[in-house]
This record gives structure tokens, sequence and C-alpha cells, in this order.
């Protein structure tokens, strides 16, 4: 790791902190705690919830993914956003005018039950923990990259993930909602200025999009990955061929040379190796960069998609963020800044992935070295896309900036994953059931706990994947595990949230039913397609079958809004205030005395309370 | 109270045919035209964004030129729309969804003031037909 980088990500560091410390002196109620005292402006709250959206996946791997498959990968970055859309036409206004704390609140306010209420709060907790677990795993990798290695006698992967883990827990229990709301402003800024950067870099470097992609068109897709020389030199039943064989279709000779000399050297360890790819979705056609096929069939083109967009509206930590507007008309104006500053967000990501093909491929050709491993012209691992990017176009500064900026993508994501867990636990359980009647200083404490609670579980969980095998199992384990957070959260809010807020015939029953389903379901999915991955089981039968869904949402989703119509028909027990909670959930007169009043108005979230 | 939102909640009463916010009150008549118009709006909004978004999975299945053929440089109308226009599309949708969406919130608490209004001069007028609210 480079001094400049070490110091700008230190600098990250401490002004994190010194404004978590600056914001304790405003955060004395629960709702300054966990809502930032409901103040929150448009633009700010777009800039926050950008951040919090914004998580290494985004930062690091959707370039790396359009790096490593072209279109496919391009996917990646429009799923994400189009996700905001359905957030702004179905969920953000009503969910605000209902007011509350949490999506557990809602879910008891709508449905006046407290089975739901602690459902919810069981789903809130395991998307929370699928989402935070490839952050932290993204901690720990970045870590090995940037410092390489560890401290207080931890190795380089253990020390990512408990700084990182130790600093945000740090923040977000000192600075509460208000602390995090105002980090993930900044953060969401130097993640923009850490893109643009590199982009504007790549164009001044002489990058011209359309020319550069024809030139990445011109050949088929090479993918690029690491061997043991069991593992090249293994028979494929399937086509009588080895990995080797593959390879030295791609590889030059010279190339194939240092392979041929680590084979037979004996030595342990892996061999990057370049290997043809494959069209999955037209089988006939080559696998160019332009097309779409390299990671998707058919099938998952269409649940690919479903799952990114439907999945936005079931992340817990974005829709806490709904709540701290000051109204329902202010949350539709939010969500719209968040599409336009993550859309040029990921504009940008893709342009940078391209950039990076022609950019690496003539620096390695001019006789150039880097630090990232690489083969045939391109990297081994195309998470490194960023930061070897950054260091080929802006030297040492501009890796800074990008490694900075992965930390920064990191802290935001985490913080808001934290608030989250700590209002489902927190306010939902404790302040509900343990202790109603606690002042609101135990409250504040209870939350600040249990931040420090679900960043311990959350810091065992990053140390568990490597334990467990998953990165092995997995070539691109941090996107892949983003998707499966988005694919619970789609499966278990989301249509509890649709029907609850649009059809007035929901019942409790109808509701709680098709969480459950939705959140089994997608759950046991995705553990049947680790478990495959891990060889634990076959692909026959109906078992490998299922096991063998990479995004459940296309049966999970449909499956869940199916059971909640149903049971609700066969129920027909509506809440007997129904028209008292519709009244709140659609109706104007608060919204309309606020107006008079400029209640309306946003606040400064620094306001002392008296 | 330093939180507004706070002050509104304490100042609501009412029960299951009307709730009152200070000197604005809902009914559940009044609610039920904002929800019909509101899920109109929504709704129309967003059967065009899924058939936008799915439409383009399916064109990179079943249609050759739109996924194969190089319009501007290397870009095929398919790479085109992912990699830019579909952006264009979100910000414009969003853009005018919410303008809508104000705009018929707007509207409609003038309407539901106007309902209410009306509800109270007609209970007045006729006090034997029903009871005042």
């Amino acid at each position: 790791m480079n001094t400049i980088a070490i110091i700008l990500v230190i600098g990250l560091v401490v002004f994190t902190i010194v404004l978590s410390i600056f914001s304790r002196r405003f955060t004395r109620t629960t709702a300054d705690f966990y809502l930032a005292g409901r103040k929150v402006g448009p633009f700010s709250n777009a800039s926050a919830i950008s951040g919090d959206y914004l998580s290494a996946a985004s930062f690091l791997g959707v370039a790396g993914a359009v790096y490593a498959s072209g279109l496919d990968g391009v996917w990646y970055a429009a799923g994400f956003a189009g996700g905001f859309m359905l957030v702004v036409l179905f969920i953000a206004s009503p969910l605000r005018r209902f007011g509350e704390y949490t999506v557990a609140d809602f879910a008891f306010g709508r449905f006046g039950s407290h089975r739901i209420r602690l459902i919810t709060v069981l789903a809130v907790l395991l998307t929370s923990l699928f989402y935070m677990a490839p952050q932290m795993f993204g901690a720990g990798t970045t870590w090995q990259v940037l410092v390489g290695k560890g401290i207080l006698g931890m190795d380089a992967y253990t020390s990512g993930v408990v700084v990182v883990g130790a600093i945000i827990a740090f923040y977000v229990a000192v600075g509460g909602m208000k602390g995090t709301t105002l980090n993930q402003i900044f953060q969401f800024w130097w993640l923009m200025f850490a893109m643009l950067m590199v982009v504007f870099f790549a164009f001044g470097n002489g990058f011209n999009y359309p020319n550069a992609l024809a030139d990445a068109s011109e050949q088929p897709i090479v993918n690029t990955k690491q061997l043991t020389a069991a593992e090249l030199t293994a028979v494929n039943p399937e086509t009588g061929k080895t990995f080797y064989d593959d390879a030295a279709t791609i590889m030059t000779p010279e190339e194939m040379a240092v392979v041929d000399e680590f084979i037979e050297s004996g030595a342990e360890g892996k061999v990057p190796v370049a290997l043809p790819s494959s069209n999955k979705l037209h089988e006939l056609r080559d696998m160019l960069f332009t097309e779409p096929g390299h990671r998707y069939n058919a099938f998952d083109q269409f649940s690919m998609v479903l799952a990114l967009v439907l999945g936005t509206a079931g992340l817990p930590h974005i829709l806490n963020r709904y709540y701290t507007n000051p109204s329902g008309s202010a949350a539709r104006r939010s969500t719209f800044w968040v599409l336009v500053f993550i859309g040029v967000f990921y504009i940008a990501a893709p342009i940078v992935g391209v950039a990076g093909i022609g950019i690496i491929r003539d620096f390695l050709a001019d006789g150039g070295t880097l630090n990232a491993p690489t083969v045939h012209g391109l990297l081994v691992k195309p998470d490194q896309l960023m930061p070897t990017l950054g260091e080929i176009l802006g030297g040492q500064w501009l890796m800074g900036v990008v490694s900075a900026g992965a930390f920064a993508a990191m802290f935001s994501t985490v913080g808001g994953l934290l608030i989250a867990a700590a209002s489902a636990i927190g306010h939902d359980v404790y302040e509900k059931y343990v202790n109603p009647n606690a002042s609101e200083a135990q409250r504040v404490v209870v939350g600040k706990i249990s931040v420090l609670g679900f960043a311990a579980v959350a810091m065992l969980i990053g140390l568990a994947i490597p334990y467990f095998g998953l990165d092995q199992a997995y070539p691109a384990l941090i996107a892949m595990m983003v998707t499966w957070a988005f694919s619970v959260g789609a499966s278990a809010f989301v249509p509890m949230l649709l029907t609850g807020i649009w059809w007035k015939d929901t019942t409790e029953r109808g509701a709680t039913a098709g969480m459950l389903v939705g959140l089994i379901g997608s759950i046991s999915i995705i553990f049947l397609n680790i478990l495959q991955q891990l060889g634990t089981i076959g692909k026959d039968g109906l078992l490998g079958f299922v096991g063998s869904l990479t995004y459940p949402v296309l049966f999970t989703f449909p499956l869940g809004v199916l059971t909640i119509i149903i049971v609700s028909k066969l129920d027909g027990q509506l809440p007997k205030n129904v028209d008292r909670i519709w009244m709140r959930i659609h109706g104007t007169a608060s919204e309309r005395y606020e107006k008079q009043y400029g209640l309306d108005k946003v606040g400064s979230m620094f306001a002392k309370h008296e | 109270m330093g939180d507004a939102r706070l002050h509104v909640i304490s100042t609501v009463t009412g029960d299951d045919t009307h709730v009152r916010h200070g000197d604005h009150m809902d009914t559940i008549e009044s609610v039920d035209v904002v929800f019909k118009a509101q899920r109109k709006l929504s709704f129309s909004y967003g059967a065009v964004f899924f058939a936008v978004t799915l439409a383009i999975p399916a064109a990179s299945v079943w249609w050759e030129s739109w996924y194969a053929v190089p319009i501007w440089g290397g870009f095929t109308a398919n790479y085109l729309f992912v990699a830019l226009v579909y952006y264009v599309f979100l910000w414009t949708m969003a853009w005018t969804y919410s303008k809508q969406a104000d705009r018929l919130d707007d509207r409609l608490m003038h309407m539901a003031a106007d309902m209410v209004v009306a509800d109270a001069a007609r209970a007045h007028d006729e006090p034997g037909e029903g009871e005042q609210r």
C-alpha cells in the first residue's frame, strides 16, 4: 500500500469519527438516534440514501463485472438503479405518510399483530446479515489488496474485517442516525468524486467510448482464472479436454511457457491462465463484449433483472431512510435525486470497465508492471480494476482517492445496515416488549448496544466466509452475496409492503403467511445453491433443480404475493380499524396541517432539544 | 417540542370514519378518492416501467438486430440502452411521476377539504337525517 493511500484512508477514518462525535451532541432521543429527527431534506437524504446503497459491490464490483463480462456486467448497474423506480412509484410516499420508525412498525401498524412485527424483525435481521456479509468480506479482501499484511497478530483478511467492523460500529454507536446520515452524505460524494476522477482521467488518456467498445468486441471475451496444476491437467469427462488445452488456444507460446514451468516445478499454489468463453444465451455465437450471454442464460436474464429491481424495495436499511423525510412529497423528491445521483454513478462505472480493457492491455504491452496479478493482458481478479486503473492513470494520488473510496463504500453501507439492525432490536423488540417504560436515555443506550452486538455478529460472519470455503465456491462472491440479500428482501418484504399499501383486503394472516413463504423460500433456495456449489448436493432431481436457481426471486416473489392474496381471501379477517389505517396511509389531512403551519419544511438536523 | 412530526401526531383525533389533524380532516370517502387516483397514477407508471425493463432482456433473447448489430462505434442498441438510455428513461419517469403525484396531492387535498366542508354543511342543513360530524 502506498503512503498517500494510507494517509487518505486514515484521513477518511478520522473525519468519519469527528463527524460522529460532532453529531453526538444532537442525538438525545430515539427519533434522533434512529431517524435523525425526521428533518433530513430531499437533497441530503438522497445523498445519504445513495451512500447507504452504493456498497463495495457497486464501487469495486460493477466496473469489474463489466470488465470481465461486458454487457451482462452492465446489467448490475442498470438493475441496481432501476430498483428505485419501484420505490418512488409504490412505496416512498405511503411509507412516509404512515410515519413510525421501522418496517416492523409498519407491519404492526398496518396489520395490528405482534406476531407479524416479530417476524418482520427476524426478516430485517436476516436480510441485513445477508447484505452485511459481502461488505465484511469486501473489507477483508480490500485490506489484503491495499495493505497486504495483518496487525496485532491477525492475518491481513482478519485485520480488514475487524478494523473496518470496529470503526463502523464505533461511529454508528456514537453518532446514531444523524452521524450516520452526515457520514453517508460525505462518503457518497467521495465515492462519486473517485469514480468520476477515474473516468475523467481515462478520457484525458484518449479513451473513446464507442471506439473502445468496438475494439473490445473484435475478439471474443477471454476468461481469467487461477488454477492448481491438478486442476489444469484434469480431463473434463464431458469435453475430453483439460483447462491446459483450453488455455493453449488463447495464450501465446511465451505465456504458456510460464504455465509449463509452473506445472513441471510441482509447486503448490495456483497459476493464472486465460481461457475461452462461451455464450450462455446464444450458444452458436461467439461471446462478444457488447452482446448478452457471458453470465446469464435466457432464464437468468429475466430473473436477475427482477431480483435487482424488486430487491431494492426490500432492503430495510434503505426503507428506514424514508422515515427521515419530512413529508411524503419530500420522500418522492428524495427518490428522484437518488436516481439522478446513482444514475450518474452507474453510467460512469461501466465506462471504467470498458476503459480498463485497453488501458491495462496497453500499459502491460509497454512493459509496465502491476501489483495485481495479470495474464494475457488482463487482470486475474476483476474487482481490482478500480485501484489498478487509478494507479495507472493518476499515480499514487488517484489510487489513494480510489482506495479511500472503497473504504467509504463499505463504511456507508455497513453503517446503514447497523442502524437498521439496531432499530429492529432496540426499537422493535426492546422498546415494545422488553421494557416499554424505558426512558429515552435507556432506549438510546440499548440502540447503541444493539449496534455493537450486531457488528460483532457481522464480523464473525465475515471471518466464517473463507473458513467454510465460500470464497472458493463462487468466483464473484461479493456481487453474488449482494444479490442474495436483494432476493431475500424482495421475497420477504416487498409482497407484504405492496399489498399492505395498495390492497385494503390484505389480512394479517395473509401478510404473515406471505412473508414467511418469501423469507423461508428464498433462504432455502440460496442455501441449496450454496450446498450445490460446495458439492454437498448433486444437480439431479427436484432438489438439484431448485439448488441450481441462482436468483430465487422469479419464484419466491410471485409465490409470496399469491400466498398473501389466497390466505387473505380465505381468512377475510380485516383489522377492526382498517379504515383508520387506510386514512393514515393514504390520507392528506396531516400534510395539509403541516403545510398550513410550515411544518413540512426541512429543519436543521442540528437543532437542540429543549 | 422540537420535533414537528411529534407535534402533529399529538393533535390527531378521530375514529374509524374520520381523522382530524388540527383544523384538517380526512374522511374515509375523501381518502378513497385520493387512493384511487394515486393508485391509477402509480400503476400506470409501474406498467410502463416493467414493460420497458422486461422488454430489454426479451429483446436480448429474441431480436438479433437489437443485441448483435453495432449502431454507433461498438455500441449495439442493446448496450447503448442498458448503459446510457435506460437512465434517461428512469430520470424522465421519476421526474414526471413526482410532479404529477405532487399536483395530484394538491388537487386531492383541496377536493378532500371541499368534501369535508360539503359533508359538514349538509349535516348542518339536514340535522334530522344524520349525525353531525
